[in-house]
């Protein structure tokens, strides 16, 4: 059973991977951390990061059409992607049996990395983080 | 004459650390635990392992509200894993909960509480040396990343609304209705707002974190939606006559013109 680390260290092992995390999008606190980050600073790309995350976990826009529920109880959204000129940022909501709002952030090389491939990884070690 | 403009408090945002005694622990490697207003914050070795306030819902609770673990599969790990200090570690081995699952709901709780206990206190606190807590280190935390974590949200809440009354206080709901831009974690608190229950209790119910609530309600009460319960007039006997000092908040004009002048303070 995975814990924060050892998620973190099998993301890192996706081609292209500069650097992981799991952060808090509420607080924009930063759980965990492995490799590097945009400017060096986790904790204020983890703040960053959070502010994104928060506008389309929590905002109706980005629920699906038939999401009747839509009532805070889980994330409607799975992830999130931003692409620029070197490199790519994969955000994925990590569904929980508790209340929270945790979403892991993958910092990948645009030259090496998959992003399709990172995708799929990322959203099977978000569920296996909280199931183990 | 017009009545004078209310006056709010204002959050205070020390500019030094937040327990002087809290990094001398910590660079003794101590074990035990640091006891202040708000709570208790539980050292292993010169680290944060648990936290507990009166403020915020414990582990516990938060794994219980939504299902993540039943009462009765919290108290058999802390019954028969209690008197190891080991109750993190069992309920992991034991197949209740998975180990990411602990780590994050613990971290939750743990940043949430320290935030209480740290927060601006007039008493002295104290440190009892012991065994450290039963549930054991699940993830521990170094004391500077907690103190640097507690002042962050301190401005992160100052940043939101600056003023600090919502925090405690029953809440209600002000003038202004909640418009389409209330997100779905805001509308789970705003539907148990009731003129009775604290930002506290709301987080208790939900099972969610007090400080997440905090933001939420800040969020909620700069956008007019949320005020904080204004004191209740006292008593007035029949014969008495009415004061001319109309309360607080009553004049819709004055309400708007605390807000705004509240927002462009915070500028």
């Amino acid at each position: 059973m995975p814990g924060i680390d050892e998620c973190l260290l099998e993301a890192m092992r996706l081609p292209g991977a500069r650097g992981a995390s799991v952060v808090d999008w509420t607080s924009g606190l930063a759980l965990g951390t492995v490799g590097d980050s945009p400017g060096g600073d986790h904790e204020t790309t983890a703040a960053e990061a959070a502010e994104l995350a928060r506008l389309a976990a929590e905002h109706r826009a980005f629920a699906p059409e038939d999401d009747a529920g839509w009532s805070g109880e889980a994330c409607p959204v799975e992830d999130l992607i931003i692409a620029n000129r070197d490199s790519y940022h994969l955000l994925r909501f990590v569904p929980t049996t508790f209340d929270s709002s945790v979403f892991l952030h993958l910092w990948l090389a645009r030259a090496e990395g998959n992003l399709a491939l990172a995708r799929i990884r990322l959203g099977e070690m978000a569920g296996r983080l909280v199931l183990g | 004459m017009p009545p004078p403009l209310p006056v709010r408090r204002r959050t205070e945002i020390p500019s030094v650390g937040v327990s002087p005694m809290f990094r001398r622990l910590a660079a003794e490697r101590a074990t035990g635990v640091l006891m202040r207003e708000g709570g208790m914050l539980h050292l292993l070795e010169g680290q944060v392992v648990y936290a507990e306030s009166h403020a915020t819902p414990g582990l516990d609770v938060l794994l219980v509200a939504r299902g993540a673990l039943d009462e009765e599969g919290w108290r058999e790990a802390v019954a028969e894993a209690g008197a190891h200090r080991l109750v993190g570690r069992f309920l992991v081995d034991s197949g209740r909960i998975g180990q990411g699952a602990l780590e994050l709901c613990h971290l939750g709780a743990l940043y949430d509480a320290a935030y209480f206990v740290l927060g601006p206190s007039s008493a002295p606190a104290r440190f009892r040396y012991g065994d450290g807590h039963w549930l054991g280190p699940v993830r521990p935390v170094p004391v500077a990343a907690v103190e640097r974590e507690t002042l962050r949200r301190r401005e992160l809440l100052h940043r939101i609304w600056p003023d600090p009354e919502t925090d405690q206080a029953p809440l209600v709901r002000a003038a202004r209705r909640a418009g389409p831009a209330v997100t779905s974690r805001q509308g789970a608190v705003l539907d148990r707002i009731d003129g009775v229950r604290t930002a506290t209790d709301i987080s208790r119910e939900l099972g969610r974190t007090a400080f997440h609530t905090l933001v939420d309600v800040r969020r909620l009460a700069a956008a007019g939606v949320v005020a904080a319960r204004p004191a209740a007039p006292a008593p007035r006997a029949e014969n008495l006559v009415p004061t001319a000092q109309p309360a607080p908040f009553a004049d819709p004009h004055v309400t708007l013109l605390k807000r705004l002048r509240d927002a462009l303070e915070a500028l």
